[in-house]
């Protein structure tokens, strides 16, 4: 993204940040408004009338009159120029309809399945970025070895499929040992496999890029200074390897938030977890079209937001961004 | 260690080469045959990797369904990697305009997560192998087309193809002999890397019920049919499972391999 | 000598049900416990309305017996028994028949059960802006219902119904309040008001319905355990589509009934003293496959009767269910009394199918060893749908598959979701199909079997997926559809399956299956003998 050139005085604040601001957020629109139209159009690709899938697809036995009616109350007698403006108007005042399959307005829908996935993203992002930590220090210390066999574990992690991890916990934990359930039930200890299943590959993934970074760290001039001035590895390690390699994986989060959705809506299926993810899936084998279309806005603003977030942190973290 | 890791992960290559080309010399046996009284037994002598509710050898249906998997691999990441190369020269090689709409268009797909375009592409087209196969393409375009677009950057101000600009060499030229090579290197560690990550979507597709169907010796569509038995009969599951994550893992270790080679020499 | 066994494996098995089932319904040495949440966890689809007059499927009909009650039921004897009716007679030209409604039923919104409130539920049916299917076409000889005093209503028909009981007996034919009906049919299918033991008090879509007790629940039927309040507190009802993890949740505890449980489960429950196992298959037509008679090449008899003595269900059966299902020969289900069972019309027999084949004409074989004729090869189209099929029953089909190769058939499995399979039948592009139907009673076989069956409807659908058109058996089916007199009902039924058996219009697999678990903590669940769905009534929870 194109950032504008800061000419201002460093005095005034709001002249630094006003600009950037608005660019980004014009941005946000854009892209979603960009993603609106991709889906609005791609809908009416799909074969079929959409007002028998209202009713039911072609089995529901639906009337005439009973198809008329529907497409009526869906807008869709109206000419698609017209559908299409009136589309975006009611998404622009957050209406993203109602759920074909459900009978709900979709924005009910995902307000009662979006705190789960959030919270279960969130939880497995730490223990990720906890996993990948612990197996970078253990990298930095144990020498060769375990530097080797905690990239082998970083690999594996990040190849495996969530459906099959999820399985071979599920085989493990629930019904060999009896120590978790196999369904997410409130609480803690409903929580605890399906967390582990999202945040082992992602692990995986944040503690290759990690390692990369610390390796160049270790063997950096200012990592050679600091020993050179008599601090410990240790040190060295947690206050600047580390903190040059955070750097990578913060510019990582966009993806992460994309991989961590992509994984819900494995995981939340599997440990019949409620979550958008869920209702996502349910919506595409049953052709909901509004409830896939809302979840698909929602998601793509939750991107832009984590991004415009990143950016932010950059910005704050390093100054050089902001003179640019 | 990561000698060994990388002659493990091309000798399982070597493997699923040889079953995906030649599947009768490591499995001779046929992979649809029925034996209903032999049904969901272990694994053992006769049948390593234990039979299906059919009767039907699994690991005669590996072996035999290696070509499928790996093809369903290969077609995504050619899908994915063929787009953002046309999107990644747009943007490296085009004009200002044109790179800058190509990377809000690329900007615009990256909000969508990648198994969400996917399924939004399943949507519109319906369930299968194909669709879910250029699903998985569509979904992994976006990734390959922004590393391919810095790669191409970064070539561009190469001495070497100033030169080759002063000294009146046309676009062509510039493009074929010059540009594609010095991309070539990168894009195979891409490939690479990418087959295994594909085949790891398809197979999750055909998990949640949208990709490949049985009786075919899809591993994904294996899995998909072994998911109703996972409680009392692991194996059904466990082995195709195996091999999917095997396949990911070697072809990410075998791509490393090569990338850390290039940056050797 | 695991085909000897399995038999002896069944029986046994049928015998612990049996033995199940008592404890169940009559614990011995322990009182029922009142209180407590029951868990239970459906692996059918989620309703779209909570409202069975409203389409009218078993995933609705599941729910709904915990919070509806209909007119009558049946006993375990398949007789027909009180509930909120305590009487009813049939006037001597069977063109009427008048209710006597129980006393001091009350809806759980206040409202009496009355005369009025029936006559306004069979009115809501038989409004087509309902969109009522299942309760619309039970009650298509019904033309309407009348007060004739407070607690007395009154059919009346066109044509006589033999049928008419077994119809009111389901679940889709539930009486609700009349206040509650004249909502708006969205409220209506989120909080739908009967008169039965539990209320509907939150349905959070995609996760689960809560029930409470209804505390002043009055109103069970003749055969119930016990009278009064139900046990339980609550229920809450889970939707866990997968069936794996449905089981994983039951043997942790997670929940504490499933539904759909899987055959391997159903045998490895049994190794368990802690869970228990209901078999209750569904009434109307077993499961089976149907042959489309109205196209080539099933419009020979002979090409049928090959396809179905090259298929070895049996053994399919065998490696398939491990016991849990048991060979249906018949076009009815086995809690059907009128139904009758041929097995000798479907010996596996290979070469009896090749010689009919030869006779039929289809005399060459191709490369691949399927027969051919006149160029064209013997080969069948078989859409199956992913949501009535379950996985046992689609690899079930793709081993007839292959015996039936064997024959020189090219079967074409195609698996498909339930709208394009619907558009595939309507299309009258199928050779085979397997299509459930769940309805109360022998008229079932006028539905699936009637010439008028095979005229689709304005959207596609029809019911004759066999598509037998044939006068005698419509004259049949009519005739016992309007008699009052059983033992004429009884034989003019026979007829009518000999012809459908001996036509090889059907090959039948088994009953509908409908196994529940449950864990033992949970006491006295029974299935309901109309439908087959479960109540929660009678049932506590000792732990």
């Amino acid at each position: 993204m194109a950032l504008p050139v800061a000419a201002a005085p460093r005095s005034s604040v709001a002249r630094r940040w006003l600009p950037w601001l608005l660019l980004r957020l014009g941005g946000v629109v854009f892209v979603l408004w960009a993603v609106a139209t991709v889906t609005f159009f791609a809908i009416r690709l799909i074969p079929g009338d959409p007002a028998e899938a209202i009713l039911g697809g072609p089995g529901s036995q639906a009337s005439a009159a009973a198809l008329a009616k529907a497409r009526a109350d869906f807008g869709l007698d109206q000419p698609l120029p017209l559908q299409y403006l009136h589309y975006l108007g009611r998404l622009a005042v957050g209406d993203l309809g109602q759920s074909y399959a459900l009978r709900q307005p979709v924005i009910t829908v995902i307000g009662q399945n979006l705190g789960g996935t959030l919270l279960l993203a969130a939880v497995s992002l730490v223990v990720a970025a906890a996993i990948a930590l612990g197996l970078a220090a253990w990298s930095a210390w144990g020498g060769p070895g375990a530097s080797a066999v905690s990239s082998v574990l970083e690999v594996v992690a990040a190849a495996v499929p969530h459906f099959w991890l999820a399985i071979s916990l599920i085989l493990l934990f629930s019904t060999t040992l009896d120590w978790l359930p196999p369904v997410s039930i409130p609480g803690a200890a409903g929580l605890i496999l399906p967390v582990l299943t999202l945040a082992i590959p992602l692990a995986g993934f944040l503690g290759q890029v990690m390692r990369e970074s610390i390796l160049d760290a270790m063997a950096s001039p200012f990592v050679l200074a600091a020993r050179a001035r008599g601090e410990g590895s240790n040190g060295v390690f947690w206050r600047h390897a580390l903190r040059h390699a955070a750097i990578p994986a913060i510019g990582l989060a966009g993806w992460a938030f994309g991989a961590l959705i992509s994984g819900a809506v494995v995981v939340e299926t599997i440990f019949a977890r409620p979550g958008i993810g869920r209702s996502l899936l349910s919506a595409v084998q049953q052709r909901d079209v509004p409830l896939v279309v809302g979840v698909v806005i929602v998601v793509a603003l939750g991107y832009m937001l984590v991004t415009t977030l990143t950016d932010l942190a950059d910005r704050l973290v390093d100054p050089r961004l902001r003179a640019r | 260690m990561r000698r060994v890791t990388l002659v493990l992960a091309v000798a399982v290559i070597v493997f699923l080469v040889l079953a995906a080309l030649a599947p009768d010399l490591l499995a001779p046996g046929n992979p649809l045959a029925i034996h209903p009284l032999q049904s969901f037994r272990g694994p053992s002598f006769a049948h390593p990797f234990g039979t299906d509710e059919s009767g039907r050898d699994i690991y005669t249906r590996i072996v035999h369904g290696t070509g499928a998997s790996l093809l369903i691999g290969l077609a995504a990441t050619a899908i994915g990697v063929g787009l953002a190369l046309v999107f990644g020269l747009l943007a490296g090689l085009g004009p200002r305009w044109l790179d800058f709409g190509t990377t809000r268009f690329l900007e615009v797909l990256f909000a969508f997560p990648g198994l969400l375009f996917a399924l939004l592409f399943i949507v519109i087209y319906g369930p299968g192998v194909v669709t879910s196969t250029v699903a998985v393409g569509l979904a992994t375009a976006p990734g390959y087309a922004r590393i391919i677009r810095s790669q191409v950057l970064v070539v561009r101000r190469a001495p070497y193809l100033e030169a080759a600009l002063v000294l009146g060499r046309g676009p062509a030229h510039r493009l074929f002999r010059h540009l594609l090579p010095n991309v070539a290197g990168s894009l195979f560690v891409l490939v690479t890397l990418g087959i295994g990550q594909s085949i790891v979507w398809a197979s999750s597709l055909s998990y949640l019920g949208l990709g490949a169907v049985p009786p075919a010796a899809e591993w994904g569509a294996m899995l998909s049919a072994g998911r109703t038995y996972i409680s009392s009969f692991w194996w059904m599951t466990f082995f195709p499972g195996l091999f999917i994550v095997l396949s990911a893992i070697s072809t990410t270790v075998l791509g490393r391999g090569i990338q850390q080679r290039g940056r050797l020499s | 000598m695991k085909r000897f066994l399995s038999p002896l494996i069944a029986m046994a098995a049928v015998g612990l049900l049996l033995v199940g089932c008592t404890t169940t319904a009559a614990p011995r040495g322990s009182a029922p416990v009142s209180g407590g949440t029951l868990v239970y966890a459906t692996g059918d689809a989620e309703p779209t309305c909570l409202d069975p007059h409203v389409g009218g499927n078993y995933p609705q009909a599941l729910v709904a017996t915990q919070y509806l009650e209909s007119l009558v039921s049946k006993n375990k004897a398949g007789d027909i028994i009180p509930w909120l009716a305590t009487k009813w007679t049939e006037s001597a030209n069977g063109l009427s028949w008048d209710f006597t409604l129980r006393k001091n039923v009350k809806f759980t919104d206040g409202t009496p059960l009355n005369a009025e409130a029936v006559a306004a539920n069979v009115a809501h049916l038989q409004d087509p802006a309902t969109g009522s299917s299942t309760g619309y076409l039970a009650l298509q000889k019904v033309t309407g219902v009348t007060v004739v005093n407070d607690l007395t209503a009154r059919f009346t028909l066109s044509t006589p119904d033999s049928a008419l009981l077994d119809s009111l007996s389901q679940p889709w034919l539930a009486i609700e309040s009349a206040k509650a009906l004249k909502r708006s049919q969205a409220v209506n299918c989120e909080s739908p008001v009967g008169t039965g033991p539990f209320i509907v008090t939150k349905w959070v879509h995609q996760q689960s319905i809560s029930l409470v007790r209804n505390d002043k629940y009055n109103s069970p039927p003749a055969d119930a355990a016990h009278t009064g309040p139900a046990y339980l507190k609550a229920i809450q009802w889970r939707f866990l589509p997968d069936s794996a993890s449905r089981y994983a949740a039951l043997q942790s505890g997670t929940v504490d009934v499933i539904d759909n449980a899987q055959p391997d489960t159903l045998v490895a429950a049994k190794k368990t003293k802690d869970l228990v196992a209901i078999d209750a298959p569904r009434p109307g037509a077993s499961n089976r496959i149907e042959l489309n008679s109205s196209i080539a090449p099933f419009d020979d008899k002979r090409v049928r009767e090959a396809f179905i003595r090259s298929a070895d269900v049996n053994d399919a059966i065998t490696s398939l269910f491990f016991g849990t299902a048991k060979r249906s020969y018949s076009a009815l289900s086995s809690v059907e009394k009128l139904g009758i069972s041929e097995p000798k019309l479907f010996t596996y027999d290979q070469k009896a199918a090749a010689k009919l084949l030869d006779e039929a004409g289809w005399t060459q074989r191709n490369s691949d060893g399927y027969r051919v004729k006149d160029g064209k090869v013997l080969e069948l189209n078989f859409p199956v749908s992913t949501n009535q099929s379950i996985p046992a029953e689609q690899s079930l089909f793709e081993q007839l598959q292959a015996t039936t190769k064997q024959a020189g058939f090219k079967v074409d499995l195609h698996p498909l979701d339930l709208s394009s399979w619907y558009g595939a039948l309507g299309a009258n592009q199928y050779n085979l199909v397997s299509a459930p139907y769940t309805k109360v009673g022998p008229d079932v076989l006028r539905i699936l079997y009637d010439s008028d069956g095979t005229k689709p409807a304005p959207s596609g659908y029809f019911a004759n997926h066999s598509q037998v058109k044939d006068p005698a058996l419509d004259a049949l089916l009519v005739r016992a559809g309007e008699t009052s007199d059983q033992k004429e009902r009884a034989s003019l039924y026979k007829q009518a399956q000999d012809i459908i058996l001996g036509g090889y219009y059907i090959l039948p697999l088994y009953d509908q299956q409908n196994h529940y678990l449950l864990r033992s903590t949970v006491k006295g669940v029974r299935a309901m003998p109309t439908v087959s769905t479960p109540t929660m009534y009678d049932a506590w929870l000792s732990r």
